[in-house]
């Protein structure tokens, strides 16, 4: 504005120059001018806006493509390397498999889909196999041995994000299984094209379960589910006459029929003759297309606060205990004394306070075992809530249970939100009284042949 | 005067050019404003980058509070299209505006005298007493089957490339495999424990952190995560480890002779949990920390060793100055293997994976079916590494899918072809579960069996 004022002044000094001359400079000269500045200043301003939208989107351009403007000879090869990058990452991330052409049909509504041969006698065949392999047992010092089955898609997340946390996620399961003897098999396969998504864990399970006879449960974990309780051991005598154990409330499932009354993102399977039959059962409304849609339907219909969408396992499971209930309740066990699944929008922001008050071990709302991010959906591109609310909570729950690990070595995070850590005990000559004092396993070691 | 000069009509046009020149220059100069504040221009910095330089300039020590505060003042200083902090979008969200994090305190200290902690001396003495007294927790889980503990990390930070953490997970899902098979315990270091030791230097205070606190763990295997398993059946011959304390990659000749800074590789090793392990991490880290310290070895390093460039002290470079220049304190207990891959250069292994399917089988670990295939020079987690992108990322697909195949077909399945991530079935489902073996006998392999007295 102030260069107008000086253009304007100086059009008005060049002006006596030419009253000088002449004639009075005319009034309507004067508004001309005035109509010149003023048609000069609007334009300005919308090539201000115009250029303002343009970069706008350049700016979003860039952000994909990677254009930079105001190049230097380091910056262009970086611009190169980054270009190649994103041309690579798009080939790797697309859903296009180059070296496959062929494309399944989807599977005819009037066939009957199945899991496998039908198996009838594995509870004896299994036995047989346990005595003729006791180097493979199937309870190892007093506990059935348990293998945690969990995994994520094979293509690289829709966001870098996504992957950073299914890393820490698998560093979280890795760290708690460690602790406690437990093996984990990461998938990262679709073994059954028919049954992909949240239902390709079924394939998965009965074929772990026939793999490894020596395996007494096979406890599934989602990818979005973190253990924050490094101390809570399963109380598995509590399960001895169940086969199936589903963190749920009986009153939402049998009053309310309510298509949330269980969780199936942290369950745990025996590996039995019934759990292979449970499981025949279940996946008839798996199979993607037609079946899946029309069973999305049916369970919408008989199920409260369903929305609208493909049939997914945990409604299924739902209604198929629901309808089928005196074949298969009694060796279900609802489990709410702990949070085998905790959802996590009740939880994360307690954190701070239980540090506080409790100690782990708990593995209930006052120290969680399992924080669950239900919706957060980070490896996909839109979850159900802000993406900093999702982001920051799984970065505390992170590190809530990292701290617990962390506490055997002297260290803690700075904050639930820092990535980096602080001494909490300084380095010892005698650094083997602190381990007999804080290692977790032997505790738990402990603890299990007190009870045994 | 410039009527004087030019004359009067040739003034009067020279003043209304003028007129038009600064209505020029007006616009131009609010056009660059307005492209400065979006897009950049390049070197000419942004507003963001001033008012960083601003922020740098006067918060020069840690301040958490105004820290958390100008963290979120800088994420709304970014550019027009910035995050919303309420988008349900992943695309559209910076990670970097929830990371608290603070700045290291800023040390001009010339650290000659760093210790990665206080000299134990007893350590055999002290952890044989504690063996005694946790019979439960044996270093042994079977007459030759040592309880090893394999250590990997990264940063817990998100890499800087946008599919390094894909990467990183594709790999210790790889190692996970392994470990599983052969009764090996894994940690997943995601903890930088000294910031003096940063970069390549981390895991020497981890390592022996880990050593201190798992007394029960007989063996250390520390593994890179540019490192895959490629030989799922081949089991660590650790009886010819009896008497040494440190196994690597590598040849006599070509460290302690010819002094190559590649003679041994120390993305792979094996390290005994004992006295002698703890006074050679002792030896090997002065040349770590980092500043002056890491730059002065650095030019050491690369006058004393052969071949290696001009770069600040990396521990693989030092290791090797340590070993020619002290042979007989540490060679003894030393084992450079190379009978088998224990870390195998990718270069020349890749290409023939095809070759190998054919002609060989699991079991090896060698040449034929090499045990390790170690990604050197392609860091996926940064931005730069020392080959193309393109040749990196293709060929880490096709070293995990063949590691991946020998456990999918435990179960029936393989890859497509190495560089599909579809999976076929190679056996079909059978109403006789038990009687089925995989080919390499991977399902219930005689290294993973427990004793038949005592459950592990």
């Amino acid at each position: 504005m102030g260069q107008e004022n000086n253009h304007k002044r100086t059009t008005s000094a060049a002006l006596p120059t030419a009253r000088g001359r002449g004639a009075a400079l005319p009034r309507g000269r004067q508004i001309q001018k005035t109509f010149n500045n003023i048609k000069i200043t609007i334009l300005c301003g919308f090539v201000t806006i115009l250029v303002t939208f343009v970069s706008d989107d350049i700016l979003v351009l860039r952000g994909t493509i990677g254009v930079n403007l105001g190049s230097s000879d380091a910056d262009a090869v970086n611009q190169n390397l980054v270009e190649e990058t994103n041309r690579i990452l798009a080939e790797i991330r697309s859903d296009a498999d180059p070296n496959d052409p062929d494309e399944q049909a989807p599977l005819n509504p009037n066939v009957t889909y199945s899991l496998g041969p039908k198996i009838r006698n594995w509870d004896e065949e299994r036995k047989a196999w346990l005595l003729q392999n006791p180097e493979y047992p199937n309870f190892v010092r007093g506990k059935p041995r348990i293998l945690l089955l969990t995994g994520s898609p094979p293509k690289p997340c829709d966001n870098p994000i996504g992957d950073h946390y299914l890393l820490k996620s698998i560093k979280n399961k890795i760290d708690y299984c460690r602790l406690h003897g437990i093996e984990i098999v990461y998938n990262l396969a679709h073994l059954d094209v028919e049954l992909a998504g949240y239902w390709a864990k079924l394939p998965m399970i009965r074929r772990l379960m026939l793999s490894h006879p020596e395996v007494e449960w096979i406890w599934w974990m989602d990818s979005d589910a973190f253990f924050t309780d490094m101390v809570f051991q399963l109380p598995m005598p509590k399960y001895d006459k169940y086969n199936l154990v589903l963190h749920g409330y009986p009153d939402l499932m049998f009053e309310q029929k309510s298509w949330i009354a269980i969780n199936t993102g942290s369950f745990l399977f025996r590996n039995c003759q019934w759990s292979l039959d449970l499981l025949d059962d279940w996946a008839p409304m798996g199979p993607k297309g037609p079946i899946r849609e029309e069973a999305g339907k049916i369970l919408t219909a008989n199920l409260k606060g369903r929305p609208a969408f493909e049939a997914d396992d945990q409604s299924a499971l739902i209604y198929l205990l629901l309808s089928k209930k005196d074949k298969w309740m009694d060796k279900v066990f609802l489990e709410n004394s702990y949070y085998l699944h905790g959802y996590w929008a009740g939880l994360v922001d307690r954190y701070e306070e239980m540090i506080e008050k409790y100690h782990p071990g708990l593995g209930d709302e006052r120290w969680p075992f399992v924080t669950h991010f239900v919706g957060c959906k980070p490896c996909g591109s839109y979850g159900d809530y802000p993406v900093e609310r999702c982001l920051s909570s799984m970065e505390r729950a992170f590190n809530f249970a990292d701290n617990q690990v962390l506490k055997l070595y002297g260290f803690r995070h700075r904050g639930l939100l820092s990535p980096k850590i602080k001494r909490i005990r300084n380095e010892t000559v005698n650094p083997l009284e602190f381990v007999d004092q804080f290692d977790i396993r032997r505790h738990s070691a402990e603890s299990t042949e007190s009870k045994s | 005067m410039l009527e004087k000069c030019l004359g009067a009509q040739r003034a009067k046009r020279f003043q209304r050019a003028l007129r038009h020149c600064k209505v020029t220059i007006l616009c131009l100069f609010l056009t660059v404003v307005v492209l400065r504040g979006t897009i950049g221009a390049g070197k000419f910095g942004t507003p963001e980058q001033d008012f960083v330089d601003i922020r740098n300039r006067f918060y020069s020590r840690k301040l958490p509070e105004p820290q958390r505060l100008l963290g979120e003042l800088h994420s709304t200083t970014t550019s027009v299209s910035s995050s919303d902090s309420s988008t349900n979008n992943y695309n559209a969200f910076d990670i970097n505006t929830i990371l608290l994090d603070e700045p290291e305190e800023e040390t001009d200290r010339e650290n000659f005298n760093y210790r990665l902690g206080p000299k134990i001396s007893d350590w055999d003495e002290q952890r044989s007493r504690w063996l005694r007294k946790n019979p439960d927790f044996p270093n042994y889980l079977r007459p030759n089957k040592p309880r090893v503990l394999l250590v990997t990390g990264s940063s817990p930070k998100p890499c800087e490339n946008p599919v390094g953490d894909h990467y990183l997970l594709k790999s210790i899902k790889n190692k996970i495999d392994y470990c599983r098979l052969h009764g090996i315990e894994v940690f997943y270091n995601m903890a930088l424990l000294d910031a003096e030791m940063a970069g390549f230097w981390a895991k020497l205070p981890l390592i022996r952190k880990l050593l201190l606190s798992h007394p029960e763990v007989e063996f250390l295997w520390w593994m890179d995560s540019d490192a895959m398993f490629t030989d799922m059946a081949f089991e660590v011959p650790w009886e010819r480890y009896k008497e040494y304390n440190l196994v690597m990659h590598g040849w006599d000749e070509m460290v302690y002779d010819d002094k190559n800074w590649i003679g041994l590789n120390t993305g792979s090793f094996l390290l005994r949990n004992c006295q002698w392990s703890l006074d050679i991490l002792d030896a090997w880290a002065p040349m770590g920390p980092k500043g002056r310290v890491r730059d002065e070895a650095g030019k050491v390093l690369t006058r004393e060793l052969k071949d290696r460039p001009v770069f600040e002290a990396d521990d693989q470079s030092a290791m090797v100055y340590l070993l020619a220049k002290e042979k007989e304190k540490w060679g003894g207990k030393v084992y450079l293997e190379n009978g088998y891959y224990l870390h195998g250069y990718w270069g020349i292994l890749v290409d023939r994976y095809e070759e190998m399917i054919e002609n060989y089988r699991p079991g090896f670990g060698d040449h034929r079916w090499p045990l390790v295939t170690h990604f050197v020079g392609c860091k996926p987690c940064g931005k730069f590494g020392d080959y193309p992108v393109e040749r990196c990322l293709k060929q880490m697909d096709r070293a995990f899918n063949f590691g991946d195949n020998q456990i999918l077909q435990i179960y029936g399945f393989t890859h497509k072809s190495l560089g599909s991530r579809g999976v076929k079935r190679i056996r079909d489902e059978t109403s006789n579960p038990l009687e089925v073996k995989d080919e390499f006998g991977l399902l219930h392999p005689s290294f993973k069996a427990v004793k038949v007295s005592s459950s592990k």
